[in-house]
């Protein structure tokens, strides 16, 4: 029997194929590469890339944030949108709410007032502005040059009209809460008032905007400065703006590249705009597409893409060296990791947190405290993250150079010193069992929630709990396994239905332009996951923004003040920072991955020749 | 579990049991298989008696992505955990998964498809018209929505998701033998005497189906056991500190892992391909010495 | 047959009453919901809890479930949160792609299928028979998301001879010839692979199609009837045997169904399947249930249309 022999032979033959592959990694000598022990990396010189990328240790400040040179005319740029999904294709500042959408946007519109690299707004964007001594009335006047796509001006009504648009009770996007500092926006959305009292037009090119008090957060990412063109949008009713074609098909904007053609969540096309009010791009047009973060790599060492928004940092040191050409540009990024601790619940009623620390299991400071001691961040940073995480220190990330208090000594890694403190505190391990109970004899076992999904994911979450096992506090992850994304806010709280199960919660916040840390961590919001409050804190909070602190040196002290408080309370201890990497092929010139204080703007970036650089 | 249910089965009717395994040992690639099947069976539930699970997906941060070394057989993934014990107790999960899921599905479709056909009817056309409407059903689409709608689920619970939605093929041809059987002499002669239905159904016509159920619940193992697999591969399977075989393949997504760190994925591919060949040979041999056409001389 | 063809119909109507139901029902149990994802502190939680209010998000799920099904009843299967537009036309953007893909394989799979099948069981039990039952079996063993994986690092990055991701190259304008055939090229990879894998079945089933129907009195007839031996096989066991295939069609539907959901989310193809599993992780609830009743009306449709293909070339069985 024919058929049944070659079947015969097949299996036999997979059965060979995987025995000799046990066979091969159990017998360690006849394979040159899997040698563990000796030589740490470095030395060996071929088969295993990864081992040797493994070992190394990479530094955020060797990445310069940008990329100079002398393009040549023209010339069309890839741009890879690294994305699992789609993007959504609201594409207008107005109303996207998805971060994709705003990669896309950022290409083709611009706000309407530039920062600096406190993230103050400028008089270097496309409209200038003054302020009343008392910081409550601002003045804007958008400069002559600064006209739409199609060729019509930007008016100061366009500026109004944006945030009529996203005052109206109709409206469907999320950004409602950037415009009700303004006096009158609340009276105009529950319909008590026909138009919006704070806004005055006052000539074509003119805007005057009152605010209900002045605070140094409106002049860092405070006022909504995106316009939207009236002449477009007048006649669409509001709950269908964006839905229209003025928003998915055929969106314009003020930006260097004006959109030429869209394929729905996959790629957009663009062409310079030779009106831009900066003057003329450097670059003939520019193709986006969304690059799956599985196949970025690929993309770019074939020239598919030119650069991408966002480098999935975990697949740098594989490679670092084998993507010849391209370079790789870095920064700080603006977010940071951390452990919170779960010290109340949200009440609904007053719409504010809840404090008990009475029947908190992590209610005492020198727990939590001890429990910041026990893990190692540096550890985790260089072993997961290749040193492109570290080990934080203030809730205020180095992100904002100026604020980011780096004098602060917070604790780091120190097995005898969490030990200490569990002793002194009263932890003691009364059945013996190499576990503490608590000050009371009674056993403590914290629940620990942290979400599922990236890579590293797991390993962390248990590296945490095995570090915190090493001080002799049982932690356990919550139901015992990582929770999905949605229901770990859900029972975080995201909507005030706090989970009592939850003691710990791993979680990350990436954080605005603002500094203002009030939004995480205030009394009143329910991102405050910890619902731990207190009269320090929220004194602090309120005199960051308070009008005082429109003098700098004083904000910075305040904020000072705020990190070192909340080192000293531990409502929460943040574990590591980020970095961001983009990589750029090497003919790309003058593009500076920062969005603050760029020495460069979008619309000077080139290229230096036809076609993307090849290893 | 299974052979629980092997030896009631041996009891009540030996001489269409012993057929099939006479037939099995005769054909050597089938025998060999099943050889495979109970050795690499055997090992994994033993073996993994001795592995501690937590201790497998312990994290060592000194060791991330180590290649296969004398410490670790098969190498150690990202989170530094020891790739050859996931194997083992991941090939242990999704056997486990993949037998519950057969033997869940397997025993309700039996009892559906036993119930129809015997009484026919009213009773059979009602209980058709529910198979219909899950025979429709994008089954896959319904597992992951009930996956993420659960956020906490164990491999019972898992297996009874997936069981919910796969008992209806077996369901229908057990109908269909039942539908026969029931016309044949010895159970209308069975009826006349007085016994009940209950006692019909479970000492007469099932043992005179018995080969054709285990032909069908081995074919499904293999399809289980895809299954599962796929699933996890998707993300919606089970954590990663419970591993199974998809979650190793899964790995392989990251172009990184597929193209320099092969002793992650591979291994599971391989065992995974293993599997459902071994699988698929002894079921088709038993289903060669169940149909007496294709019996060899 | 014309009766037959409308009870069928008749009785799919609760049948998608019921899928809709259940999956909304169960949609609503997920956690969290479509504005979970917008946790960014520069975003108010005030802000996202209008849009809540103003999506009915807050309302009970039978609420829910009435205002979507009026909705439905005037052809409307609801806005998508994500997207904030009709999901009737989010879903007509990608319907395209699946269709074409789903065409695709469809095509590769009777092309490779048939001839392979018809070959094998001819020459039953010859080496080339066993070579193509070997790859019969192994295509069985192999599962389609690593078989696709493969093939995409291969062909697309290896060998570069593939687009990766994405169902047409940017900026060409729809309805232009280079348009379509930059869609059918980015079809194809993911197209063969599922074909490759879902050959199998075919090539088996024609197999012992065509061996059993060689024994069969009728060619033994025609045979000693002195017909040459081609003209058996091309007349005679050919034509007998390839007629169930044609009915497999329609249920052919439903396992690709699950084949594209898999290649697609390797491929990076936007077809119904990656907007599926998309819309489960954002919680959009109104794409979600709208694509599970698609794909169940589709499988719905695919079966009828495989009993009515059936009773045409099989008289011997008769539609009731």
């Amino acid at each position: 029997m024919g058929k049944a022999t070659i079947n015969k032979v097949l299996f036999i033959m997979m059965l060979m194929l995987f025995l000799v592959l046990a066979a091969c990694s159990s017998g360690s000598d006849d394979t040159g590469d899997s040698k563990s022990d000796e030589g740490n990396g470095e030395s060996e010189d071929a088969g295993s890339e990864s081992e040797k990328a493994d070992g190394k240790i990479y530094d955020i400040a060797d990445f310069s944030p940008l990329k100079e040179g002398e393009p040549m005319d023209g010339g069309n740029l890839n741009f890879g949108l690294v994305a699992d999904t789609v993007f959504a294709g609201t594409l207008n500042y107005n109303f996207y709410s998805d971060a994709y959408d705003s990669e896309v946007i950022d290409w083709f519109d611009e706000a309407l007032l530039g920062v600096d690299e406190t993230f103050t707004y400028t008089q270097d964007g496309a409209a200038t502005w003054e302020m009343n001594d008392e910081g409550n009335e601002f003045t804007f006047t958008i400069r002559d040059e600064v006209n739409w796509h199609d060729g019509e001006p930007v008016t100061a009504e366009d500026w109004a009209f944006a945030i009529e648009v996203i005052a109206d009770p109709d409206y469907d996007g999320v950004r409602y809460g950037d415009v009700t500092s303004i006096v009158g926006v609340e009276e105009y959305h529950d319909g008590k008032a026909d138009s919006i009292e704070g806004l005055e037009i006052i000539d074509e090119k003119t805007l005057k905007m009152t605010f209900k008090q002045p605070t140094p957060s409106l002049l860092s990412g405070g006022i909504w400065t995106y316009a939207l063109p009236k002449h477009i949008f007048e006649d669409i009713p509001v709950a269908e703006m964006s839905s229209s074609d003025a928003v998915r098909v055929n969106p314009i904007g003020i930006g260097p590249f004006k959109v030429e053609s869209i394929t729905p969540g996959e790629s957009v096309t663009y062409t310079k705009n030779e009106d831009y009010w900066r003057g003329e791009p450097n670059l003939d047009s520019v193709t986006l597409k969304v690059i799956a973060p599985e196949t970025v790599t690929q993309a770019l060492e074939t020239g598919e893409v030119d650069m991408v928004h966002s480098f999935p940092t975990d697949q740098y040191p594989d490679v670092e060296e084998s993507l010849t050409n391209v370079e790789f540009l870095g920064r700080i990024d603006r977010s940071y990791t951390y452990i919170g601790f779960k010290m109340g619940t949200w009440d609904k009623e007053n719409n504010k947190v809840a404090m008990d620390l009475e029947n908190s299991k992590v209610g005492d400071v020198e727990l939590r405290r001890a429990m910041w001691y026990a893990v190692d961040n540096n550890a985790v940073g260089e072993r997961f993250y290749n040193g492109l995480r570290w080990n934080a220190t203030t809730l205020i990330p180095s992100f904002y150079e100026i604020y980011h208090d780096d004098s602060i000594e917070t604790p780091t890694y120190d097995p005898d010193k969490a030990n200490q403190i569990l002793d002194e505190a009263g932890y003691e391990d009364v059945d013996g069992d190499g576990i503490r109970e608590n000050p009371d004899g009674e056993e403590l076992v914290l629940n620990f929630a942290s979400m599922s999904g990236g890579d590293t994911a797991e390993p962390l979450a248990n590296y945490y709990i095995q570090a915190w096992e090493q001080v002799g506090i049982k932690v356990e992850k919550l139901d015992g396994r990582l929770i999905e994304f949605n229901d770990f806010y859900d029972r975080v709280g995201n909507e005030g239905n706090d989970d009592p199960d939850i003691d710990i919660y791993q979680g990350a916040w990436s954080v605005g332009t603002d500094v203002d840390p009030t939004g995480l961590w205030g009394p009143n919001v329910i991102f405050n996951y910890t619902r731990w409050e207190d009269e320090e804190n929220t004194r602090l909070l309120e005199e960051g923004v308070s009008p005082e602190a429109m003098d700098l040196e004083y904000r910075k002290e305040v904020y000072s003040e705020w990190q070192e408080y909340m080192v000293e309370q531990v409502p929460v201890f943040p574990t590591v920072y980020r970095s961001q990497l983009v990589p750029v092929n090497k003919r790309v010139v003058n593009w500076d991955i920062r969005q603050e204080d760029s020495e460069l703007y979008r619309y000077e970036v080139g290229v230096t020749q036809d076609e993307p650089v090849t290893p | 579990m299974e052979a629980d249910t092997v030896e009631i089965v041996e009891q009540k009717s030996p001489s269409s049991l012993s057929i099939l395994l006479r037939e099995l040992i005769r054909d050597k690639l089938a025998l060999i298989s099943l050889i495979f099947l109970i050795l690499i069976a055997g090992f994994v539930f033993g073996l993994s008696l001795f592995l501690d699970q937590a201790e497998i997906v312990t994290v060592d941060l000194f060791a991330i992505n180590a290649p296969p070394s004398d410490q670790f057989i098969l190498g150690t993934d990202y989170g530094g955990r020891d790739v050859f014990g996931q194997l083992i107790i991941g090939t242990r999960n999704s056997l486990a998964i993949g037998i519950l899921v057969t033997l869940i599905s397997g025993i309700f479709g039996i009892a559906y498809g036993v119930v129809s056909g015997y009484f026919g009817g009213h009773v059979d056309n009602a209980l058709m018209r529910i198979i219909d409407f899950f025979m429709v059903l994008p089954f896959l689409l319904i597992i992951i929505v009930f996956v993420s709608m659960t956020s906490n689920y164990s491999i019972v619970s898992f297996s009874l998701i997936m069981a919910a939605f796969s008992w209806m093929g077996i369901a229908r041809l057990i109908r269909s033998k039942a539908l026969q059987e029931k016309e044949l002499d010895y159970a209308q002669a069975s009826k006349t005497l007085g016994t009940s239905n209950f006692n019909i159904i479970f000492k007469q016509v099932l043992p005179n189906i018995t080969s054709l159920i285990i032909v069908t619940m081995t074919l499904n193992l293999a399809s289980n056991i895809g299954l599962e697999s796929g699933l996890s591969f998707l993300g919606f399977g089970f954590p990663e500190d419970t591993p199974s075989l998809g979650t190793l393949l899964s790995y392989a997504r990251n172009p990184q892992t597929l193209e320099f760190r092969w002793w992650i994925w591979a291994p599971a591919a391989i065992l995974i391909l293993l599997l459902m060949l071994s699988v698929r040979n002894v079921g088709e041999a038993l289903r060669r010495a169940a149909d007496a056409r294709q019996r060899r001389g | 047959m014309w009766k037959f063809i409308i009870r069928r119909l008749l009785i799919t109507f609760p049948q998608l009453v019921f899928l809709s139901v259940l999956v909304f029902i169960m949609a609503q149990m997920m956690p969290g919901d479509a504005l979970t994802g917008l946790i960014d502190p520069t975003i108010t939680a005030e802000a996202l809890d209008l849009q809540r209010e103003r999506l009915g998000l807050n309302n009970p799920w039978y609420i829910q479930y009435a205002d979507w099904v009026s909705g439905l009843v005037q052809g409307d299967l609801g806005q998508s949160f994500r997207f904030k537009m009709d999901v009737t036309a989010l879903i007509s953007e990608r319907v395209m792609n699946t269709i074409l893909l789903s065409a695709v394989s469809l095509i590769f799979t009777y092309i490779i299928a048939i001839p392979l099948g018809i070959v094998s069981g001819r020459y039953n039990d010859s080496p080339l028979d066993s070579v193509i039952t070997g790859y019969s079996y192994l295509g069985f063993a192999t599962p389609i998301f690593i078989f696709a994986l493969v093939m995409l690092w291969i062909f697309g990055f290896q060998l570069g001879w593939f687009p990766t991701s994405g169902s047409v190259a940017p900026g060409l304008e729809s309805g232009t010839m280079e348009y379509y055939i930059s869609k059918l090229y980015h079809a194809l990879l993911p197209g063969l692979s599922i074909a490759l894998i879902s050959v199998v079945s075919t090539i088996q089933y024609l197999r012992s199609e065509i061996v059993d129907t060689k024994q069969k009195d009728f060619i033994v007839t025609a045979r000693a009837k002195g017909a040459s031996e081609n003209r058996v096989y091309n007349k005679h066991i050919f034509r007998n045997s390839i007629l169930p295939i044609a009915a497999f069609f329609g249920w052919e539907i439903t396992s690709l169904i699950s084949g594209t959901v898999f290649v697609e989310s390797v491929f990076s193809y936007p077809g119904m399947g990656l907007l599926f599993l998309e819309s489960i992780m954002q919680r959009d609830f109104s794409v979600v249930t709208s694509l599970v009743l698609l794909f169940g009306a589709a499988s719905i449709l695919g079966a009828l249309l495989s009993d009515i293909i059936l009773s045409i070339v099989d008289p011997r069985i008769r539609i009731k």
